[in-house]
């Protein structure tokens, strides 16, 4: 505070056009540094997604065009007591919560290891991000293949060896779920690892070597600085995958199609299958909205986690 | 010493781990590409293998390769450097305002990220007919970005207000003009930053499956969604698959160890 | 006048050939030069030999036909949105029979009817089965798609282990049932049966192709759903029986590439399939039982009338392209089913029959064995027993769900289908 009153009257000094106050001018700056991107994510994100909210308000299927009605919260409503709807949200969350989860640990764990800048690191760290590089519906494929309780490289041992239901991973209740969070975390947590570096990375060296040579224990050098300064890198890699985790789609889709039974059915392979299969574009809409809802509520909650470590860290 | 070689050994041995974990069964899918179909399965499962290039021939005589990579990169090229001009901007003058707004705004970019596609796939299609661009790869470019501005304006958001005011507060009062105070001062201390978001958009786009499926024709099919169509109901066609996933890991791979290199130099030439 | 008439023609002609780009010349017999059709092709068999054969039409015609190959879900999503957006991306759709009565519904696509009334001479209708030329296109009075690849059911069995048990080859339902137990032994990984489990639309096409097969019905005589009707029930179980017992373990999770695969590898004694994918059971580079491996007619439960289960493919024209395309497109019709060159293009593998001439093509016949099975399967074809109507994915959907869960333990056939049957009603 009492830097920028000093030094305010002094950039008024250089107020060089209109008269403007260097405040105002910084201020019509800012403005027309963020405006395209604004403009742009609501011309080309947001009214379609109104739209979309529009829709859900409607009986409206594409390949029934005369049936189409103003119904309200209908669809919402019709979801509510939906028990296809109740599974595929109960599974979204468990599958959220548990794959993003592992991804954290083992993405933390990876970072740390590639923490140093060497050769060896860098190629480690390209090599392992070849797993996001795939198409997420190839992905299910490799592991749909790989995973074949009859003839699949891995899937026959497990069958043979007792460690799955002989129907396979993916045809059993218990473990089909489980097999697709791993899958999640084949895929995803490299990333999570690259983003988690990068805010490593970042980390001033300076104190944490300075923490060294007072002979810290480099166990409480991490828990004590290093976990504090990644908070913020920690709580964008959980918010993104988070959100990219709720979305699941494509690995369910070729792997269970959301079975056995519902076992595995998702938000999103609901509303898709509605959406782009059955063209049923209220209700479709109707599902994305709840699971926009839901992602709303994560993300707030996620919000209110950053600020409370904001103020923590402001006041420290 | 040998405390720290030893702490060595264990993170070179958990990286090896990683690897095989994070690259085997990619590898399966690749060395399917060189086996004749009649090896991708067998039981009991085996892993040896007449090695041959008929699963290239095929594909190579099937897809066109060439157009499929090209309108990859140019969706995945396309899509960043569109996000990256709006985003990072975006993310400074969010970071930079004191304006309560702007915190709010952040987190509605945040909140965009996380749209589930569906809700806005056919109402984004048809304002695409509108315009003219079903079937141009810059359709795909254009919703690309939506997802990939939000998350490149609040990722860098939260690298601008790491980053100290001072610095900056520094080069004004020396009479710097703002956008060369952001452009000299401020920019290259969020290198790191810019080259991770910048990875991210390219991941992004190049994996997407879902816009491109849906906006493409032909022409203008990325690899993506070309990978899938060898995904049959009747049969899948493993040894097809195998070939182009090549295609489609290659150049993403040689990009990725591009941008790694400015991704490591950016950090260490950083401002801490 | 003559001479002036041929000046003209020479000097029209000499335009032509400037306008057309490459200049190839005989502007005169190719009618459609410069013109480009797009086609969205599934990924059947055929799709790569229309890739192959398409040069052959530009040759002949002018035209340029582009194929886009797709998989099943993205064939269905983009054709959709191509037609609900009339943005007349794709001239030619390959269409699944069962959506036949969408397209009619919505008028996706150019009834056909007028044109194959004014070409009648040209097409040779005669020599197309009227039962393929019925369900791969017509719905209701209207031709929405010219039949293009017809498939039938058929019964794929291992020749030594039905000789080895003594058993002769299934001709009723009954009798599969009985063989299928019969040639079981898990202990030398042996399966007398395998399906598709996996929950959506693999498991519930073959289920209503087991369930046609052992009498139930899907609709009742009135149209409406019947899904939980005595006889469906019934036939429900015997089909979880058959997996618990009778089926690889890994088949609760099966679609279609991992039963075709189960079957070449040797480990299922019979299997219901598709016609189209026969010849991949004598391919020695993809099949592991090429010696060995026999076809026969879809078998039928006893008592009930000779009918066998059809499906595949009839080719659209996009009604929002305009005039000259829709001729363009016409033409490739009735270029690629005309006899020669769909004989042709079976000879390449395409596995896509809907000429009666064509079946009975010797040269077809001694590289392809099985033909006359086809022959009887499409005289006395049943292209129905997947219900065309517009509902019919969601009643897909339904019963993939239904039947899955009973596969897998969940639910009781009963309940199950009691069940579905409560939803299919909400649809109509």
């Amino acid at each position: 505070m009492a830097l920028s009153a000093s030094t305010e009257p002094l950039v008024n000094q250089f107020a060089g056009f209109g008269g403007l106050t260097f405040a105002q001018r910084r201020k019509m700056f800012l403005i027309a540094m963020a405006l395209p991107a604004l403009v742009y994510v609501l011309g080309f994100g947001v009214y379609p997604l109104l739209k979309g909210i529009w829709y859900s308000l409607y009986d409206y299927n594409l390949l029934k065009p005369a049936r189409t009605e103003f119904i309200g919260f209908g669809n919402y409503v019709e979801l509510m007591f939906d028990s296809d709807m109740q599974r595929s949200l109960i599974n979204t969350i468990v599958f959220t919560a548990s794959a993003v989860f592992f991804e954290l640990v083992l993405g933390f764990a990876i970072a740390l290891a590639l923490w140093r800048d060497d050769r060896f690191n860098r190629i480690c760290l390209t090599l392992i991000l070849i797993p996001v590089t795939i198409t997420p519906l190839v992905v299910g494929l490799i592991f749909k293949g790989l995973l074949l309780a009859d003839y699949g490289l891995i899937g026959y041992y497990l069958a043979q060896w007792g460690l799955s239901d002989p129907r396979g991973l993916f045809a059993s209740q218990n473990t089909a779920l489980a097999t697709l969070v791993f899958i999640d975390i084949w895929e995803w947590t490299p990333l999570v690892a690259l983003i988690l570096l990068a805010g490593l990375k970042a980390l001033p060296t300076d104190i944490l070597e300075a923490a060294a040579v007072d002979g810290a224990k480099p166990l409480r050098i991490f828990r004590k600085i290093t976990l504090p300064l990644m908070l913020p890198s920690v709580l964008l890699a959980l918010t993104i995958r988070t959100i990219d985790a709720f979305r699941v789609f494509d690995s369910v889709f070729v792997t269970t199609g959301g079975g056995p039974g519902n076992a595995t059915n998702t938000l999103m392979v609901y509303a898709v299958k509605e959406g782009l299969s059955f063209f049923n574009i209220g209700k479709a809409s109707a599902i994305a909205n709840v699971s926009l809802l839901c992602t709303a509520i994560i993300a707030a909650a996620l919000i209110f986690l950053i600020r409370h470590y904001d103020k923590k860290a402001s006041t420290q | 010493m040998s405390r720290q070689i030893a702490l060595d050994a264990a993170r070179r041995g958990f990286l090896f781990f990683m690897l095989a974990f994070f690259l085997l069964p990619f590898i399966w899918l690749a060395t399917t590409a060189y086996k004749p179909s009649i090896d991708i399965f067998s039981i009991p499962p085996r892993f040896g293998f007449t090695p041959t290039l008929d699963q290239f021939r095929k594909a190579l005589s099937v897809f066109d390769v060439p157009s499929l990579v090209r309108s990859s990169i140019f969706i995945a090229g396309g899509s960043m450097v569109l996000s990256l001009l709006l985003g990072v901007p975006a993310g400074y003058a969010l970071a930079r305002s004191s304006h309560r707004l702007a915190m709010a705004l952040a987190y509605f970019f945040m909140s965009i990220r996380m749209v589930p596609a569906v809700a806005a796939l056919i109402p984004f299609y048809l304002m695409m007919r509108d315009i003219g661009l079903v079937g141009h790869w810059f359709s795909v470019v254009l919703i690309n970005c939506v997802l990939n501005t939000a998350f490149v304006t609040y990722m860098m958001y939260s690298y601008f207000r790491a980053l100290p005011k001072e610095l900056e507060e520094a080069a004004l009062t020396d009479g710097c003009h703002q956008f060369s105070a952001f452009w000299r001062v401020s920019l290259p201390a969020v290198r790191s930053g810019i080259v991770a978001s910048a990875l991210f958009c390219v991941l992004f786009s190049w994996n997407d499956f879902l816009f491109a499926m849906f906006l493409t024709q032909l022409d203008s099919k990325p690899i993506s969604v070309a990978l899938l169509s060898a995904y049959g109901t009747k049969d899948i066609t493993w040894g097809t698959l195998g070939a182009l996933a090549h295609f489609s890991t290659i150049p993403i791979v040689l990009i990725v160890l591009f941008l790694n290199r400015y991704f490591v130099q950016g950090l260490t030439k950083g401002v801490h | 006048m003559a001479r002036i008439k041929g000046n003209i023609k020479i000097l029209s002609t000499v335009c032509l050939m400037a306008v057309a780009s490459a200049g190839v010349g005989h502007a005169q017999d190719k009618p459609f030069e410069g013109v480009t059709l797009n086609l969205a092709s599934m990924n059947d068999q055929f799709s790569t030999v229309l890739v192959e054969m398409a040069p052959e039409f530009k040759e002949a015609t002018g035209a340029e036909v582009k194929v886009d190959i797709l998989d099943y879900g993205s064939l269905l999503t983009k054709t959709t949105a191509d037609f609900v957006g009339n943005t007349g991306g794709y001239d030619l759709i390959t269409m699944d029979i069962v959506w036949a009565g969408q397209y009619a519904q919505n008028d996706f696509t150019v009834d056909l009817k007028d044109l194959i009334e004014r070409d009648k001479a040209e097409l040779g209708t005669d020599d197309i089965y009227p039962k393929l030329m019925d369900a791969l296109g017509n719905y209701e009075g209207k031709q929405v798609a010219y039949p293009f690849a017809g498939y039938a059911n058929v019964l794929a069995y291992r020749k030594d282990l039905f000789e080895a048990a003594g058993l002769d080859v299934p001709k009723t339902m009954e009798e599969l049932v009985d063989a299928a137990y019969k040639l079981t032994d898990p202990s030398k990984n042996q399966y007398g049966f395998v399906a598709n489990g996996q929950k959506g639309p693999a498991v519930a096409q073959d289920w209503m192709q087991y369930n046609a097969e052992m009498g139930g019905s899907i609709l009742d005589e009135d149209g409406k759903p019947a899904l939980n009707s005595e006889a469906n029930v019934k036939s429900l179980e015997v089909y979880r029986d058959l997996f618990k017992k009778a089926a690889p373990p890994g088949a609760a999770d099966y679609d279609w590439g991992g039963r075709e695969e189960s079957f070449r590898q040797g480990i299922a004694a019979t299997m219901q399939t598709w016609s189209v994918g026969a010849p991949g059971y004598f391919n020695p580079e993809i099949s592991k039982v090429v010696d060995t491996v026999g076809l026969a007619l879809a078998p039928r439960g006893e008592g009930l009338p000779e009918l066998y289960g059809i499906g595949g493919w009839g080719l659209a024209i996009n009604a929002d392209i305009n005039d000259k395309q829709k001729e363009a497109a016409w033409a490739f019709i009735k270029w690629i089913t005309s006899p020669d060159v769909h004989k042709a293009f079976n000879m390449k593998g395409a596995g896509s029959y809907i000429r009666k001439s064509v079946v009975a093509d010797p040269e077809l016949n001694a590289k392809y064995p099985f033909l006359p099975l086809l022959d009887t399967a499409f005289e006395k074809g049943d292209g129905d027993y997947r219900p065309r109507i517009p509902e019919y994915p969601e009643i897909q959907d339904i019963l993939g769900t239904a039947v899955n869960s009973v596969l897998v333990g969940d639910e009781e056939p009963k309940a199950a289908l009691d069940k579905a049957q409560d939803a299919a009603v909400k649809v109509f």
